[in-house]
């Protein structure tokens, strides 16, 4: 645990603290680090099927039978 | 309070305006103790000829009491089934051929995850099926996500395991299982009230069937008679790393934002793989955004992957373009509509993968070039 | 469930918070946030201090481009929209016309003082460029005075809420806003003031959400041969509103009540009736006769 708040504290170094009130423009949806679900479900079928590469933002996903 | 029902002419104007600033000027609905969404959304999709449409992609996602969070959603879709595919060198270069008819199969796919929150730290758990004639899917997963810092850090660490079998038309005895643990360590920083990072590391072991039961390899030598075929020939094991960094960046003067995510992939089969996806996205007005991008993609071949079969036959052998080494290139634009009761995103696409477009150009020559073109359309109501 | 109350003073008034919570700590800790933002936006768009960034650009006026933030853009934005919804009504550069007016010494000033000072009125003059903003014409003045206790009230609220704070209100000298009800779920009651009693109140209205504003002509006024002059000014002739004792409406945002209150006064009653119908708003207005028309559901007797 007391490792994990050193990373912590370490990456907040270098950066502003925002206080809860001022997260008014990182709450816009432009500002969202996954894509929308509408989105997401249809470009899954998309890149995956045509490439190795795979991964690297969830785990827990079933694989496609993609032939 | 009628006005806030569909609030236009002077005071739409007026609360569009309003909105704009960080303030709290919708009011919190009372009693509400459910918030979320539901929706749909459909892809088209057309490759050299094949043209394939999904059937709604139906998805919902819900946050109760502000202290559970659940996310589901279910497929059933109409796939080209797979085509059994061949390599052969028999005009001389290696091509593809496709050498049975194609047949038209059902998936049906669903996945939920429900997650609780305990003050900073929220834990959740999914699951996900997928399932075709010749495919099945299991898989599981358990997230942990803490907060520091008023919410500035946020560490995630997740877990996944994933049991397949995989079946084929052309071999009806084939039941071949995979398991694949799959490992997740996340950051994500806000930097300032504009913009934030994320990275995150995920690893993934496998072991099991990887062949894939629909590829084989023709090849003829000048001297020697008789070609030689094999099949799909891969390790019985993957090990897996991806390195995903996302950043958004918020414009206020020019009511746009910057998004820019990379993830580079490497694994135990040889290959080496960098996306880099650019984003813009415009805010015209209060209710429209465009959002322009441009994918760039680049792989190197697997160890084993090659077009024609080497000389003395080697253990391992595909020639499955997807291990090949090439490049891509993806330009697409969104437009989204966001009214008071609904939300209408629609985004189209061009896929361009070739040997050429491979970083550093020297891609597989027997790659076959991509040219593909996709829309979705996806409307999702909040409540 | 207990009911904190803290009095503060800022904006040259009395203010309070109310905030229902069990612990007092955290009710503290809640409301002092929120005083504390009231008092950054204060100091960052008082024209009374030097070092603001509206007296910074009111400095500049006629000169180079400003440099602002995020925040200050949207406003300006906001004032903008303002601007065009109430046909020029709402003019954020109509500060200046206080130098012709003083409301310590009963007098009209004759147009020859609000000549030059109309001038200077313009809101088209005022120059945006990406995060850069300037003031056409030297002399000109912008004056957030308009608008700004209302954002104050916006943001207060927003803090409270993003504290965890489930049933509180804010209150700057009339203009307040809610978060949530009261905890068993009746509303807040706020009473009206009545525009010619002091200390006493008109009606007492429900409020469960959103935000409540009041524009009134007994604020700074001065009554000169049985006329009375109040301290909302046309931007076009530099005199006084008429039509309105005051106003009151409630809208989801402080800022939006406050536009709408403002640009009724400044209507007159017959379009101002119009404008407050137009918005579809629940408001309250008594007419310069005293007459009431009251537009809410729910008004009780003055508690």
């Amino acid at each position: 645990m007391r490792t994990l708040v050193l990373v912590a504290a370490l990456l907040a170094a270098g950066c502003t603290h925002v206080a809860p009130y001022e997260r008014g423009y990182l709450a816009r949806p432009a500002m969202a680090l996954e894509e929308s679900q509408g989105m997401a479900h249809a470009m899954e079928k998309i890149y995956p099927s045509k490439e190795a590469a795979s991964g690297g933002a969830a785990v827990g996903g079933g694989g496609c039978g993609c032939n | 309070m009628a006005a806030t029902e569909k609030p236009d002419g002077a005071l739409g104007a007026l609360m569009r305006a309003a909105l704009a600033l960080p303030i709290l000027a919708l009011a919190p609905r009372a009693g509400a103790a459910v918030v979320g969404e539901v929706g749909a959304s459909v892809l088209g999709y057309k490759e050299r000829g094949l043209m394939k449409a999904t059937e709604p992609i139906l998805f919902g996602h819900a946050v109760i009491d502000d202290v559970w969070e659940v996310e589901a959603s279910a497929v059933g879709d109409i796939l080209t089934g797979a085509s059994p595919q061949l390599v052969t060198n028999v005009n001389g270069q290696p091509m593809q051929v496709l050498t049975g008819a194609s047949v038209y199969e059902r998936r049906h796919a669903g996945d939920a995850k429900v997650g609780r929150r305990f003050g900073e730290l929220t834990l959740s758990a999914s699951a996900a099926v997928s399932n075709e004639h010749d495919y099945h899917s299991k898989a599981g997963g358990l997230e942990a996500r803490r907060d520091f810092n008023d919410k500035n850090t946020t560490l995630t660490l997740g877990y996944g395991r994933a049991n397949d079998h995989v079946g084929s038309s052309i071999d009806p005895n084939l039941d071949a299982p995979r398991t694949t643990d799959q490992y997740l360590a996340g950051v994500t920083q806000v930097l300032s009230p504009v913009a934030l990072v994320q990275s995150s590391l995920a690893y993934a072991n496998g072991r099991g069937w990887y062949n894939d039961p629909y590829k084989f390899t023709l090849t003829f030598y000048p001297d020697q008679p008789l070609p030689s075929l094999l099949p799909d020939l891969r390790p019985d094991h993957r090990r897996s790393w991806a390195w995903l960094t996302r950043y958004r960046r918020h414009f206020a003067a020019q009511r746009g934002t910057l998004q820019a995510d990379y993830r580079y992939f490497q694994d135990d089969w040889g290959v080496r793989a960098h996306t880099l996806e650019v984003a813009w996205d415009q805010q015209l007005d209060e209710r429209w955004s465009l959002r322009p991008a441009l994918r760039y993609y680049t792989q190197s071949a697997a160890d084993f992957y090659s077009p024609v079969i080497p000389r003395p036959a080697p253990r391992f052998q595909s020639s499955d373009q997807r291990l090949a080494a090439f490049g891509g290139l993806s330009p697409s634009l969104r437009a989204t509509l966001r009214l008071d009761s609904v939300i209408v995103e629609g985004a189209v696409g061009y896929v361009h993968d070739a040997s050429s477009l491979r970083l550093g150009g020297s891609g597989t020559s027997a790659f076959e070039t991509l040219r593909a073109v996709y829309g979705i359309l996806s409307v999702t109501y909040p409540f | 469930m207990a009911l904190h109350r803290y009095r503060f003073r800022a904006m040259a008034a009395e203010n309070e918070v109310h905030v229902h919570e069990p612990s007092a700590d955290r009710a503290a800790a809640w409301a002092s946030r929120a005083m504390a933002e009231v008092a950054r936006i204060e100091a960052k768009y008082s024209r009374y201090r030097p070092d603001s960034v509206v007296s910074r650009i009111n400095a500049a006026a006629g000169g180079a481009f400003v440099e602002v933030d995020a925040e200050t853009l949207e406003l300006l934005r906001y004032a903008g929209a303002c601007h065009a919804q109430s046909g020029g009504l709402f003019d954020a550069t109509s500060g200046v016309l206080r130098r012709a007016w003083h409301f310590d010494s009963p007098r009209v000033p004759a147009r020859e003082e609000l000549e030059p000072l109309l001038a200077l009125v313009d809101w088209h003059a005022v120059e945006i460029e990406g995060s850069r903003v300037r003031l056409g014409k030297p002399g000109m003045e912008l004056d957030f005075g308009g608008f700004g206790k209302e954002y104050a009230v916006d943001r207060a609220a927003r803090v409270l809420a993003e504290s965890g704070a489930r049933s509180a209100l804010v209150n700057l000298a009339g203009d307040l806003a809610v978060v949530g009800a009261q905890p068993d779920g009746s509303p807040w009651r706020v009473g009206v003031r009545h525009p010619r009693k002091a200390g006493m109140a008109l009606a007492s209205i429900p409020v469960s959400s959103g935000a409540v504003a009041t524009s009134g002509d007994y604020e700074r006024f001065v009554e000169v041969d049985g006329v009375r002059h109040c301290h909302i000014l046309d931007p076009r002739t530099g005199l006084s509103a008429r039509g309105f004792q005051s106003v009151t409406v409630h809208a989801p945002s402080c800022l939006v009540a406050g536009s709408a209150t403002t640009v009724a006064m400044l209507k007159g009653r017959e379009e101002g009736l119009e404008w407050l119908g137009a918005l579809g708003l629940p408001y309250l207005a008594v007419l310069g006769d005293g007459a009431i028309v009251n537009r809410f559901e729910g008004t009780g007797n003055p508690a």
